[in-house]
């Protein structure tokens, strides 16, 4: 066939390169996103068990357009990174081929010195299927069980090759990577995903892990492309308590809570801020959300303004309560006094964008801008002189006083008018969190306007950005480009499922339900050439 | 008998695949049983040191340039080195028609030669891994780089786009990627190769082969992330190739205890004081055992955010919010931060010229380049960026001196250095800042 249609003419030529430029329709790759660190042990874990140790460290993500989840779609490994995955792997490897863990795979060889094709077929078909979210193909399962042959042939012993041969698959990119890869959509209307790159989409997004048999099953039936099919798994995964994992996930990249990663405090100005504290005011604004949004089943807009939260001893300290509770965490819900005003207030928002030493109402208003509204800033301009802001010495001695300077100048306002009065509402609380009433001996005005609106403090911040509707909107958006890595997904979809989240008073659930249900979130671009071939 | 490196990338030694157990590392031994030697001059190495914000012009720069040159207030920590050290001031870092990325766009031109068209990216490899190619081929790491102040975030070593090398972020996790598992002690009699490292190296081949297979039905920036995925395969493949071999060194150094893991690595100036030369010794030793050649150290991101318990601004903060005394001409607590950094650069040079070797230290047989991201940073300028490099490069490069750059473009340090370090380049950069003609004054 092809050496005819090189014979044929120049059109047929043409075609061939048309073809060969343009990917086929099916089966093209669209997207491949690197593993996290939290994607590839829950991985790990849900495939092998629990008590298999995964012990390496895991290449960063960079944070792109308020996303860590977008880099992974660009990110590839470095040497660094792939030295770290191959001995996690060969780790991995052993750890499942050795002695006490051998009676958990799905055969045994007949003999353990020599090698045993049927069994470790089934065995790397098994695990294949698993680990690559997708059945190996007959050559992949030929070529990986020849590999466990050979070296069982050499080294005599049965788990030797099988372990070679395991290590090779989490060595290889079918693994690291996540494939979202394109399929005609049954109905001609162009291309949508695949069944097994849906049910990657949908576990990572609901569960943080990779999926589970059920959910291959459904995939390898084709039950994902029918409503009743996507229906019945959406819905099983929305039912699950594991729902919890990919909601916390979601959510320490929408609020980049991994900031605090690199986040130091003054020891000399703040001595009560130490090692830990980041993990415990990271828990806590997620164990705040999770049981808002999820076991309350409450309206997300109010994150904003609950003062309901979770404290263990660490954070007590810094809020000034007294720990009087058993257990590790305990609810706790802060007085009205307080000025506290849901996660905005919780120290992890206040602390990841401060100086060490000092608050900075830019930095928390252009974090806040972003994160909430999904409103990013530019940078300032290369020449700008902060000077005057700083001089504790001037007579300004406030930093809102120092702040104004900025509205005299037209270049810096444009920015600094959206921004400061959101982290100026904040001024009441310090660089990690604390309550204080006065800066240097001047009593803190923590009033703002924006747009016409005003507002006073963290409680009055709270209520604004409760009733903006930019908020929902922003936090669909982000989940929208969360779950797929990139805006894939049409507009009318998601414009679809915001009204459902709106009807719904804001859930979490009914949000991604909707999302998970829409056919449109699963599209796919039509392939480049793809328009020319059909004229 | 010989091994030629092209031999064992077949996997292959006398026809035997090289799955087969132990007989077959025999074809790598002499008859004693110990890797064979080859009686090769010591390899010269390359090594960056980072630190963001720059220095002050006023403090810094000498006014003579040659080999008179005075001390000045900044480069004072440096004076134990004063012979072994370069100093180039007035370097330009023309952007042409790319924008000036705050904090990046010269950091990128120093390390690349080519002005970025995006905050966070690179044009093409770093230097330290162009150099790398060249003179870190065969030992186990093609490179390391290790992050101070505790984020893996802060490495500037990239092979080009948006992945940076990772930098290893604490003292002890530095510690176990050199001297942990994988690592057999060349300075003890009992060194061997280890057969689990073959087996591990033909699963590598095995993965190396499915690169076709891959590669089908990839988008264009797919298809070159996957290049680069087995292209990170390959350099895998390699480094369990050079684990199979002792390697020759000279220097007497002694590997040590693990660090603590109490050591939490931050921002504050007492860490830095204390990680940086911990970190420094590690990287010397790393070298001087010849596990790498080229180690990149980073003490800060290039928003600087060093700060003295007590200040609450810090670094970078500073040297936007710190008026410039009208008395002194220049911002103090900045300078202040300044000489800092050179304290931890000199932190660097001192373990690096601890280690002896052969005729001369580890250091005279390196390279250092100390490199920033803002001449000014006040107002982010770029145009005579600071570039510090120590070391002669085995006698290569003529050290001593401070060179006035007279408007030459940045790149031409970084030219100078790989023709020192005996890198096949004739012509390094691009638009403005490529560059033809090294610093031949100071190339022996």
């Amino acid at each position: 066939m092809k050496t005819a249609a090189f014979a044929v003419s120049r059109w047929g030529l043409l075609a061939l390169f048309l073809a060969w430029v343009a990917p086929a329709a099916d089966g093209q790759v669209v997207s491949l996103r690197r593993l996290t660190e939290r994607e590839y042990r829950n991985s790990i874990a849900d495939i092998f068990g629990k008590e298999i140790v995964v012990r390496g460290s895991f290449e960063p993500t960079k944070r792109t357009n308020g996303l860590a989840a977008v880099s992974t779609a660009v990110l590839s490994v470095t040497p660094v990174g792939f030295e770290s995955f191959s001995k996690m792997a060969n780790d991995i490897a052993a750890q499942v081929t050795a002695e006490g863990y051998r009676a958990k795979l799905p055969c045994a060889p007949r003999d353990s010195k020599a090698p045993d094709e049927a069994c470790s077929r089934r065995i790397l078909s098994h695990y294949g299927m698993l680990l690559f979210r997708r059945p190996l193909t007959e050559a992949e399962l030929d070529n990986r069980a020849g590999l466990a042959k050979r070296i069982t042939e050499q080294t005599k012993d049965f788990y030797e090759g099988l372990r070679s041969s395991l290590a090779m698959l989490m060595q290889l990119p079918d693994f690291i990577f996540r494939a979202e890869t394109a399929a005609a959509a049954k109905d001609g209307s162009g291309r949508t995903l695949n069944s097994y790159s849906r049910a990657s989409v949908l576990s990572f997004l609901l569960w943080n892990t990779t999926p589970d048999a059920e959910l291959l099953r459904a995939a390898q039936n084709g039950e994902l492309h029918t409503v009743a099919g996507l229906t019945k798994q959406v819905d099983r995964l929305l039912a699950s308590p594991r729902l919890e994992a990919g909601v916390r996930a979601f959510f320490d990249d929408m609020l980049q809570l991994d900031t605090f990663d690199t986040v130091s405090k003054d020891s000399l100005l703040y001595p009560k801020w130490g090692s830990g504290m980041a993990e415990s005011a990271r828990e806590e604004t997620l164990r705040t959300i999770v049981e808002l949004a999820l076991r309350e089943n409450g309206d997300i807009r109010d994150l904003m303004t609950t003062r309901r939260t979770f404290l263990d001893r660490r954070l007590a300290v810094l809020y000034r309560v007294p720990f009087t509770f058993t257990g590790d965490w305990a609810k706790y819900e802060f007085p009205a006094e307080s000025g506290r005003s849901g996660i905005l207030t919780q120290i992890s928002m206040l602390s990841m964008f401060s100086h060490p030493g000092r608050t900075s109402p830019t930095k928390r208003g252009v974090a806040l801008a972003d994160i909430f509204l999904c409103l990013p800033t530019p940078d300032p301009p290369n020449d700008v002189d902060f000077a005057e802001v700083n001089d504790a010495n001037n007579p300004l001695k406030t930093l809102r006083q120092r702040l104004n300077a900025h509205a005299n100048n037209k270049v810096c306002a444009a920015c600094h008018d959206r921004s400061d009065p959101l982290g100026l509402s904040l001024e009441a609380f310090d660089t990690i969190g604390g309550y204080r009433t006065e800066e240097n001996g001047v009593p803190i005005d923590a009033s703002a306007t924006i747009q016409g609106k005003s507002f006073v403090g963290a409680q009055g911040l709270g209520q604004y950005l409760h009733d903006s509707p930019r908020y929902p909107a922003c936090v669909s958006r982000r989940l929208h480009t969360y779950g797929r890595s990139a805006q894939r997904w049409t507009t009318e979809a998601m414009a679809d499922t915001n009204q459902v989240f709106q009807g719904s008073g804001y859930r979490l659930r009914a949000l991604l339900r909707s999302m998970a249900l829409s056919e449109g979130f699963y599209a796919v671009a039509p392939a480049a050439g793809q328009e020319v071939a059909q004229k | 008998m010989k091994i030629d490196r092209r031999f064992l990338l077949r996997g292959t030694c006398q026809g035997a695949m090289a799955v087969m157990g132990l007989p077959f590392l025999d074809c790598f031994l002499n008859s004693k049983g110990h890797a064979q030697t080859t009686g090769r001059p010591l390899p010269t190495r390359f090594g960056t040191f980072f630190w963001g914000c720059g220095l002050t012009h006023s403090l810094w720069i000498p006014k003579k340039a040659g080999k008179d040159w005075e001390m000045t207030v900044q480069l004072k920590p440096l004076e134990p080195f004063r012979k072994k050290l370069n100093a180039f001031s007035g370097l330009r870092v023309p952007l042409d028609s790319k924008p000036n990325g705050q904090h990046w766009s010269g950091l990128a031109a120093a390390s690349t030669g080519i002005a970025p068209a995006r905050t966070g990216e690179f044009e093409s490899k770093t230097i330290d891994q162009q150099v790398a190619e060249v003179i870190g081929k065969g030992v186990r790491f093609r490179s390391v780089a290790a992050s101070a102040s505790g984020d893996p975030r802060q490495s500037y070593s990239s092979l080009g786009g948006s992945n940076a090398l990772p930098a290893e972020s604490t003292p002890l996790s530095l510690y176990m990627r050199l001297f942990g598992p994988g690592f057999q002690d060349p300075t003890k009699g009992d060194w061997k190769p280890d057969p689990r490292v073959l087996l591990q190296k033909s699963v590598l081949s095995a993965v190396a082969e499915d690169r076709h297979r891959v590669m089908q039905n990839l988008g264009a920036s797919d298809r070159a992330r996957m290049d680069q995925y087995f292209t990170s395969v390959r350099q895998t493949e390699l480094q369990m190739e050079a684990e199979l071999q002792r390697p020759t060194i000279e220097a007497k150094v002694a590997i040590p205890e693990a660090p603590s893991k109490e050591i939490v690595p931050s921002n504050a100036w007492p860490n830095l004081e204390v990680v940086t030369p911990l970190m420094a010794r590690l990287g010397a030793i790393a070298m001087a055992t010849d596990q790498t050649r080229v180690f990149n150290l980073s003490v800060s991101s290039p928003q600087n955010q060093m700060f003295k318990p007590g200040d609450p601004l810090g670094f970078h903060q500073s040297t936007h919010e710190e008026s410039v005394d009208p008395k002194l001409g220049y911002q103090p607590r900045v300078a202040q931060y300044n000489l800092e950094s050179m304290q931890l650069f000199a932190a660097l040079l001192k373990e690096l010229d601890a280690v002896q070797e052969g005729d001369g230290t580890l250091l005279d047989h390196s390279v250092v380049m100390a490199f920033t991201d803002q001449s000014y940073a006040r107002i982010h300028s770029v145009d005579g960026l600071p570039i510090l490099t120590a070391g002669g490069a085995s006698g290569r490069l003529k050290t001593g001196y401070h060179v006035i750059g007279d408007n030459s473009p940045v790149s031409r340090v970084g030219l100078t250095l790989q023709k020192a370090l005996g890198v096949s380049v004739d012509v390094w950069g691009k638009e403005s800042l490529q560059v033809r003609t090294p610093y031949t004054e100071l190339l022996a």
